[in-house]
């Protein structure tokens, strides 16, 4: 597998505080990657330093390509959809709008109206509620909504910060669910961060846990869970 | 005792030493210029006098007024009318305009509490607007749209003795104008810097900071922003009292928009919350526009037939560019420009390079 | 009866004036948070070109869109040019940036076009159609009929394009927005650039009203600004409301209470301001804003 995304040493920070200090890790084409770590480990300024959110140095590749320089807008229209943490919802507009922003940077008709059949497949919920005002979500399908609005980027890698924030069990498992399925049906990579190890390690097949800014240890999802001590000692379950 | 006072003397920051220069040049002024432009510099003063208030508004307690000029209306017709219609002595008026128009800014800053900065400067500004044509409606008081004209008071005796013993010249109306001026601005100007230095001036810039975090640390934000208001009417008042006595004729078309527009460009260009910003501001803010009109008809490559319109046009083009200007590359106005510019060569002194900031390249900021 | 009608007509044409630069205020407000102090002054720089195209011959229906192009881009230069480098800045900085803009372009104005007065041409008769015994001008009807074909048109543009789905999103939710690839920055230029045009109409339908020269919009922008807050400074239907309440109120003011007539209409405005301002900050059609700490 060729690897899609690489950080290689990035060091960021917000103003004179550095989050970062020397990140380095790999998302294969279509794998499923996981960034895990306790809070403040610096696991959203790692995502946030991909889409150029953040100052940074050392190097980031995409497709090959280095990202450095690059501003937010054009670093998202080469196939990175980010959920940020919080989904990012434009609650001023309606479902169907925010839908049709994140397809606003497609020309490619046919496909797109593929795509939407799929994301009201995998969300039905969305469809029913096409026309009301965001605002009126729940939190579980706020964050179905800013899933299905990052698919129809037609993304080739996913940033998910925290989709489980704030949602019950069940509908954490739905979403996990789909997540699962965009990931394989789709071939779309996934870089995945999240505060509840278990999950994340269920998803994803690789996984870098952060400390402070570097990365502590990385392995195979199955071997991480399987690890006793890297278990108690950084994934606290 | 006099050695006390020397030692004093000795021991204060060069600050002082500054202030006592500005000081004896300006009283020493009309000695050297001739009494058209002492009246010219007197104006300047007045100017200054007003921008100070307004500096205490918006550089302390962070409230943008664009309406000033209204309340320089009010004082001077306060004083215009007082000395007109019941013959006081024009002098005594003064004092009674800036109370007067600064409780009025107190009442004025309760309701201005509870808009949001950027309302506060529409309804100032739609204010600024409406002023002249408020003015005209009150005919019996105002004189309408013809104005009042005053009368401007000779010296009195002692004054033009001691003049006359100082310069061995007698003292025109216009140089008495112009001392009464320069000692209501000095007052002011030792009042605000007394009261900024201290408690006040420290929980206005706090408010300015971050009024939850203000209010949280015991000041009485409602209360400092309302004084603030009062406060800087009545400085506002002061000056436009002094105006009419300068001018010697006040209508409604003296206080027009871009009145209270000089005097935010005086605030900027001379540098919010500064003590002598103002003063810098005025003078920068008051000539401009003068010695444009006298620079304009001097140059022969201005053809005649444009040159009342590029006159005209001038201060306003300056003035809008001054304010942008400014406030994208220099924040902090003349004084900020000054003070950056000292501790920088302060720096180059030490030998203290700016350390380089490391690459930090990538789109735009989210913090 | 007849007499309020007519000043009830009369008043909505001014509204519909009064409405456009009230709805280029909010494009602009809703964009990035500010009062643009210079909507009036570029609304007249605007009235000038159309003034010189069509001095030069070119025909009203011509020269007025070709204005409203000239001005779209004049207002996207302004943005990139100035606004852009304090596009972070406190609201107070920039407040004082628009002001300065205003007092540049008046200047400007001034320079170029001169402070005597002109007469503009109204494209509209000034004859009158009578409609149920109401007399009523062709150049009220016009300028009722040109303010609302414009606010339809941006309407419709914010409403059902993309173009406008993407401006609306990068005004409220810039972050979010960046990260589905919007062009925040240009939006907020784009945003510029259609007040310009809309502010604009307001400036060439009241030119033939009331002379044209450098400060001829100073009383339409206290209406502007009236229109706006009691709209709901964010609500491009409440600018609309507003304005035509507005043009209404202050027409008949002027008529029919004494004390007003014709010089305090602008004091009325003002009254309008502060009423709103203090008893609901939020206007009419305005969402009730939280302060964030």
């Amino acid at each position: 597998m060729t690897a899609l995304l690489e950080l290689e040493g990035v060091h960021a920070g917000y103003g004179p505080t550095s989050v970062l200090h020397g990140v380095s890790l790999t998302v294969p084409e279509g794998g499923a990657v996981s960034l895990l770590g306790a809070n403040g480990a610096g696991k959203t300024t790692t995502l946030r330093a991909i889409t150029g959110g953040v100052h940074w140095s050392g190097d980031i590749r995409f497709g090959g390509r280095s990202l450095r320089r690059m501003h937010t807008e054009d670093i998202v229209s080469r196939g990175i959809a980010h959920v940020p943490e919080g989904r990012g919802i434009c609650t001023e507009l309606t479902v169907d709008e925010n839908l049709r922003l994140g397809a606003h940077m497609r020309r490619d008709g046919a496909e797109l109206r593929k795509d939407y059949d799929r994301v009201f497949a995998y969300f039905p919920v969305l469809k029913e509620r096409r026309h009301l005002s965001a605002s009126t979500l729940s939190g579980g399908e706020q964050q179905m909504l800013a899933l299905a609005r990052a698919l129809l980027m037609k993304p080739r890698l996913m940033l998910l910060d925290e989709p489980s924030l704030g949602l019950a069990p069940m509908v954490v498992r739905a979403i996990f669910e789909i997540i699962r399925t965009i990931n394989r049906e789709s071939k779309v990579a996934v870089l995945l961060v999240e505060q509840s190890a278990r999950i994340a390690l269920d998803l994803s097949s690789h996984a870098y846990v952060l400390e402070v800014g570097r990365v502590a240890v990385e392995g195979d999802s199955d071997e991480l869970k399987g690890n006793e001590s890297v278990r108690r000692s950084y994934l606290g379950y | 005792m006099s050695s006390v006072l020397r030692q004093r003397i000795r021991n204060a920051p060069p600050r002082y030493a500054l202030v006592a220069i500005v000081v004896l040049l300006l009283a020493g002024l009309p000695t050297v210029i001739s009494s058209f432009l002492t009246s010219e510099w007197a104006q300047a003063l007045i100017l200054a006098i007003a921008i100070m208030g307004l500096n205490i508004l918006v550089g302390y307690s962070g409230q943008l007024s664009l309406g000033h000029g209204a309340f320089m209306a009010l004082g001077a017709y306060i004083s215009a009318i007082l000395a007109h219609k019941y013959k006081m002595d024009y002098l005594v008026t003064i004092p009674i305009a800036g109370v007067l128009t600064g409780g009025i800014g107190f009442l004025f800053g309760i309701p201005a509490l509870r808009l949001s900065a950027l309302y506060l400067a529409l309804a100032t500004f739609a204010l600024a607007v409406v002023t002249p044509s408020l003015i005209k409606r009150p005919k019996e008081w105002t004189g309408g749209p013809q104005g009042l004209l005053l009368v401007q008071p000779d010296p009195p005796q002692p004054a033009k003795d001691a003049f006359a013993a100082i310069t061995g010249t007698a003292m025109t109306t216009d140089q008495w104008i112009y001392y009464i001026t320069l000692f209501c601005a000095l007052l002011l100007f030792w009042l605000a810097w007394n009261l900024l230095r201290f408690r006040p001036g420290r929980a206005m810039r706090a408010i300015r900071d971050g009024e939850v975090a203000a209010a949280a640390s015991g000041i009485n934000v409602a209360g400092y922003k309302t004084l603030a208001f009062g406060i800087s009417a009545f400085y506002a008042g002061i000056a436009g009292s002094l105006f009419g006595l300068a001018t010697g004729f006040i209508s409604p078309d003296t206080f027009p928009v871009s009145l209270s527009i000089q005097l935010l460009v005086g605030v900027v260009v001379g540098g919010l919350a500064s003590i002598p910003g103002p003063l810098l501001g005025a003078i920068f803010a008051y000539f401009l526009p003068i010695e444009s009109n006298q620079w304009v008809p001097s140059q022969s490559w201005i053809p005649s037939q444009i040159a009342s319109t590029v006159e005209k046009a001038g201060p306003a083009v300056s003035y809008g560019v001054i304010l942008i200007v400014i406030m994208i590359f220099a924040r902090n106005g003349i004084v900020g420009l000054v003070e950056s510019g000292y501790r920088m060569l302060q720096r180059r002194l030490r030998g203290a390079g700016d350390r380089e900031t490391g690459q930090m390249p990538s789109g735009p900021q989210t913090v | 009866m007849q007499e309020f009608l007519q000043l009830v007509v009369s008043g909505l044409a001014a509204g519909g004036i009064f409405a456009s630069l009230a709805l280029a205020l909010v494009l602009i407000y809703n964009a990035m948070g500010l009062v643009n102090f210079a909507q009036g002054e570029m609304a007249m720089f605007a009235t000038f070109i159309a003034y010189a195209l069509i001095s030069r011959g070119m025909s009203f229906w011509i020269a007025f869109p070709v204005t409203l192009v000239l001005a779209f881009g004049g207002g996207i230069a302004i943005q990139r040019i100035v606004i852009r480098p304090v596009e972070r800045a406190p609201v107070l900085t920039l407040v004082i940036i628009t002001l300065g803009l205003a007092t540049l372009v008046n200047g400007v104005a001034g320079f170029l076009f001169g402070y005597v007065p002109r007469p503009f041409e109204s494209p509209f008769s000034s004859d009158t159609v009578g409609v149920l015994g109401v007399f009523i001008s062709y150049r009220d009807l016009g300028v009722i009929g040109v303010s609302g074909v414009v606010l339809l048109l941006v309407y419709l543009l914010l409403q059902h394009t993309t173009v406008g789905l993407t401006m609306r999103a990068a005004a409220h939710h810039p972050e979010a927005s960046r990260l589905l690839g919007v062009h925040v920055s240009w939006m907020l230029a784009l945003g510029w650039g259609l007040a310009a045009a809309v502010g604009a109409v307001s400036g060439i339908m009241v030119a033939p009203v009331l002379l044209l020269e450098p400060n001829m919009m100073q009383a339409i922008i206290i209406y502007a600004f009236a229109a706006a807050v009691l709209g709901g400074i964010e609500s491009p239907l409440g600018a609309v409301v507003g304005g035509l309440i507005v043009g209404v109120t202050v027409n008949l003011a002027g008529v029919y209470v004494p004390f007003v007539g014709g010089d305090l209409q602008l004091a009325v405005g003002l009254a309008i301001i502060v009423a709103v301002l203090i008893i609901r900050p939020n206007g009419l059609f305005g969402r009730a804003s939280v302060r964030r700490v």
